[in-house]
């Protein structure tokens, strides 16, 4: 019987990273299982490193500002909710902002080391301004970060006409974040896993993990399709699926549900836009092949990945108003995923008390492609007992029982 | 459940229009989504404009032909003829979603049939994209339905009954045949003899046929195949070999003949793309590819969803028709239309048929079961996939850096993401993993369908369906 030192349940951005960093930095003996799922929300992901944009709301959390914004405008003459941007708490701009930093090193690294590029490029993310209520709402969220003022760009209408042709005139301006970037997500998968393997880590691929084994509170290993692999540490790292291992390997339930996404994508287009856009109805990223992707819907329906009408039309008609250019083109596919959602949109990482041998890393959300790089540091930081680069105390799976 | 509601069919070839006409014969209506301006599917479509006659289709096709009319016609008060319309997919619970004279519409539906038929089995070969080489599929469209010679001088390379067919269609268009090559050897076939008898009249025609190409000097060689294409612009010659047992080309043995176009036919593919989407479950064979797992009654895991014709494996026409029958009849009996005695009596009428037919073909496809050699004719820059310009080589270094799967073939090299959605290079790659000692499963050997099955133009989302939503 084969014994590791770590094996990692799942092998999505999140998991590969944890691979990568381990065999990078560790002499230790790795293994890494995944099986894919419908709905694995890393190759359905669009790939935005958002730092700022999703802390502050943007990108995947349009939509919901969007319902915020219909409320206001339903509630005129009457007395108008304040509206506040949806902004998450400073741990997770820190979790956020760390690795995000690591990108262009690790670019270079998996490039120059592995041969394997994952298409990380120097975007910017744009909030698009169409009127009052959208310049209010861009006032809101550079206030709420006054520490960031340095990676933010105001632009007017004549400078975002300069720099983004292909928006609409109706546009009155922007806002830019300045270090939010883009990569190819799956291709990020992929080149993590590709040099995880070339680091030695064992992998395990369409393996599907039949039961955590325990004895008592230690965690001893995985029982896989392709037999039992022991190891000193299970990582959990298996996305929307993530309650089904850490039941087993602490008979308690955890709360990381599936959170569809859906997406729209367009035929290949010549480069239209230099940075990516997020808007009031969507965000917009025009992928390194030429496709423009525009997403997402947030639903809460289960393991269902099917496609609604409803959903492509709005995500549509969003992208066109900013976009005129899209109306001479087509929507080539469409798919959904499933984000692994938590009830504070923060994601559940490292012990578990009481257990031995278990880790945890899920419950990323909306940034798992983004936050990849940092979890695989902080993994490997904890395999290893080293300090942890921050503080994983609002991290960890207690927070939701501490309540309780 | 509205005992009127009429029942959907998707595909208005051989099966789709013989399921409407059995459903008409216990008087339920149907609808048929067809995506030709015509019924008949690719081989019983005929020609697109008026034309006086076609004396390069032989008799038994033409017989064929007015057979699928005289079916549609006997029964057309009770059939729903919707032409020119793509199914794009489905939308919620029970519809589908369809773009109709560049419109969106919905279809709701009780019973589905599916008769989506198949397409071509692409094999990638130096040259293959050069305008001039065709897969016979498209050659007999060009033919039969567009009533165009595809090439003045031609060859025809391949395997299977379709080569010598084909041949004598376009020699009797005028075309100048040079060659055909079939590259399984004249002793397989031999061995099949007793499949054969199964259906007598069709061997015999087949064997006419190659009456026919002797007569005409147009040479049939078994076992020899293309080793690659050639031209500046477009195929001015190919360079055909002696194929071994495994269908290993013998580049020591090759002749390079100057032709205009070719057809080149591996066979076909079931086209189960819209029965994936719609969660309908599904196994792999060597021959049609993955087909969808199916009852007696041609049912499938999903409730009052049936496949049927070629996209439930390629078994052809005649068997297409049976299979339209079967689930026709089964649909009658769930909804009261008939007694079960006379359901069974009519439904092991058919059956029998179907099972000759069945015995018939299987005696071909053991003759012209793929071999491993195919694979090898693509060069390290040989294209694989076309939407994405991923080349065998892209796949083999991906392969060999351990992808085990599809999926992650495609993740890796983009094959299959363009707007085919990996029809043309999926199944190459799958059997490339087969080679590579990587079995697949129904989750881990496809090109995951994706909504929409065509591409949607953006400014149809501007209008649609506002009240339908």
């Amino acid at each position: 019987m084969s014994k590791y030192d770590v094996i990692i349940a799942g092998g999505g951005a999140i998991g590969a990273a944890c691979a990568y960093f381990l065999s990078r930095d560790t002499e230790l003996k790795v293994a890494l299982v995944d099986i894919k799922k419908p709905g694995n929300a890393s190759r359905a992901s669009a790939g935005g490193l958002w730092a700022i944009g999703e802390s502050v709301g943007l990108g995947c959390g349009v939509i919901f500002f969007k319902t915020l914004s219909k409320l206001q405008s339903e509630a005129q003459g009457e007395e108008i909710p304040t509206m506040r941007p949806h902004q998450l708490p400073d741990c997770f701009f820190e979790l956020a902002l760390k690795s995000n930093a690591m990108y262009p090193d690790l670019y270079e690294e998996l490039r120059t080391k592995h041969n394997v590029d994952f298409k990380f490029e120097r975007t910017g993310l744009k909030f698009i301004m169409y009127n009052r209520d959208d310049e209010l709402y861009a006032d809101q969220i550079v206030s709420g970060i006054p520490h960031l003022s340095d990676q933010i760009r105001w632009l007017n209408a004549e400078q975002l006409k300069a720099e983004e042709p292909y928006v609409t005139p109706d546009a009155i301006g922007a806002i830019d974040f300045k270090c939010d970037h883009q990569v190819n997500p799956y291709r990020l998968v992929e080149a993590y896993t590709e040099a995880a393997r070339q680091n030695g880590v064992e992998l395990f691929l369409h393996t599907e993990i039949e039961q955590v084994i325990r004895e008592g509170n230690k965690v001893l290993g995985l029982k896989t399709a392709a037999g039992e692999l022991r190891c000193d540490t299970v990582i959990n790292a298996t996305g929307a699926w993530a309650n089904t291992i850490f039941k087993q390997a602490t008979d308690l339930d955890m709360p990381v549900y599936p959170v569809k996404g859906q997406i729209v994508l367009s035929e290949r287009m010549p480069k239209i836009l230099n940075g990516c856009i997020s808007t009031s109805d969507c965000y917009i990223a025009q992928k390194d092949n030429g496709e423009v992707l525009i997403g997402s819907s947030t639903e809460e329906k289960g393991f269902d990945t099917t496609n609604s009408l409803d959903k492509i039309q709005e995500l549509s008609r969003g992208a066109m108003k900013c976009l005129p250019i899209l109306n001479e083109s087509n929507i080539k596919r469409c798919w959904a995923g499933l984000r692994p959602g938590t009830p504070d949109e923060l994601p559940i990482l490292g012990k578990v008390p009481g257990i031995e041998g278990y880790l945890n890393a899920c419950g990323h959300f909306r940034t798992g492609i983004l936050t990849s790089a940092i979890t695989g540091k902080l993994m490997t930081e904890l395999v290893t007992g080293q300090p942890t680069s921050l503080d994983l105390t609002p991290f960890s799976v207690t927070r939701f029982f501490d309540k309780a | 459940m509205v005992k009127s509601n009429p029942v959907v069919i998707v595909g208005g070839g051989p099966s789709g229009t013989a399921a409407a006409a059995m459903l008409g014969k216990y008087q339920i209506p149907s609808i048929i989504v067809e995506e030709a301006p015509k019924i008949g599917g690719v081989i019983y479509r005929g020609p697109l404009r008026k034309t006086a006659s076609v004396p390069h289709l032989d008799d038994n096709l033409q017989r064929a032909m007015s057979a699928l009319r005289t079916r549609y016609e006997n029964n057309r008060h009770l059939i729903d003829l919707k032409l020119q319309t793509r199914v794009l997919g489905p939308e919620g619970k029970q519809q589908l979603l369809l773009s109709e004279n560049g419109e969106l519409t919905t279809q709701g539906y009780n019973e589905l049939i599916l008769a989506t038929g198949c397409h071509e089995r692409s094999v990638p070969f130096p040259g293959w994209q050069l305008p001039g080489v065709m897969l016979l599929g498209g050659v007999q469209l060009q033919i039969k339905s567009g009533l165009v010679k595809p090439g003045a001088k031609m060859a025809i390379v391949g395997t299977g009954p379709l080569l010598p067919l084909v041949a004598c269609q376009l020699h009797k268009a005028g075309v100048n045949v040079v060659g055909v090559f079939e590259a399984s050897s004249f002793n397989k076939l031999a061995k099949e003899a007793v499949a054969l008898l199964n259906k007598p009249k069709l061997t015999l025609s087949g064997l006419s046929m190659m009456g026919y190409l002797k007569k005409h000097r147009i040479p049939f060689y078994y076992g020899h195949g293309i080793v690659n294409a050639q031209g500046s612009e477009k195929l001015e010659r190919i360079t055909v070999a002696p194929y071994d047992e495994q269908w290993q080309a013998d580049h020591r043995h090759t002749q390079t003949i100057d032709v205009d176009a070719i057809g080149v036919g591996y066979g076909f593919v079931a086209r189960t793309q819209l029965a994936m989407l719609l969660g309908v479950e599904h196994k792999y064979t060597k021959v049609s590819g993955y087909v969808p797992k199916l009852d007696s009654n041609f049912l499938s895991n999903q409730e009052n969803l049936y496949v049927v014709g070629d996209s439930s494996g390629l078994l052809g026409a005649d068997a297409a028709i049976c299979e339209g029958q079967i689930a026709a009849i089964d649909i009658a009996l769930q909804r009261g239309a008939v007694t079960t005695s006379v359901a069974l009596k009519e439904k092991r009428k058919v059956m029998r048929k179907h099972a000759r037919i069945a015995r018939f073909r299987f005696g071909f496809d053991r003759f012209s079961e793929r071999q491993d050699g195919l694979l090898n004719l693509a060069q390290d820059d040989t294209v694989v996939c076309r939407c994405e310009q991923a080349t065998k080589k892209q796949l083999d270094d991906a392969i060999e850096q351990g992808v085990k799967d599809l999926t992650t073939l495609k993740m890796r090299t983009r094959i299959g993401m363009g707007d085919c959605q990996g029809k043309t290079c999926s199944s190459y790659a799958l059997d490339l993993l087969h080679k590579a000692g990587h079995q697949q499963n129904s989750k881990t050997g496809v090109i995951k369908p994706r909504f929409p099955l065509d591409p949607i133009p953006f400014t149809f989302m501007e209008e649609i369906l506002d009240e339908q939503i």
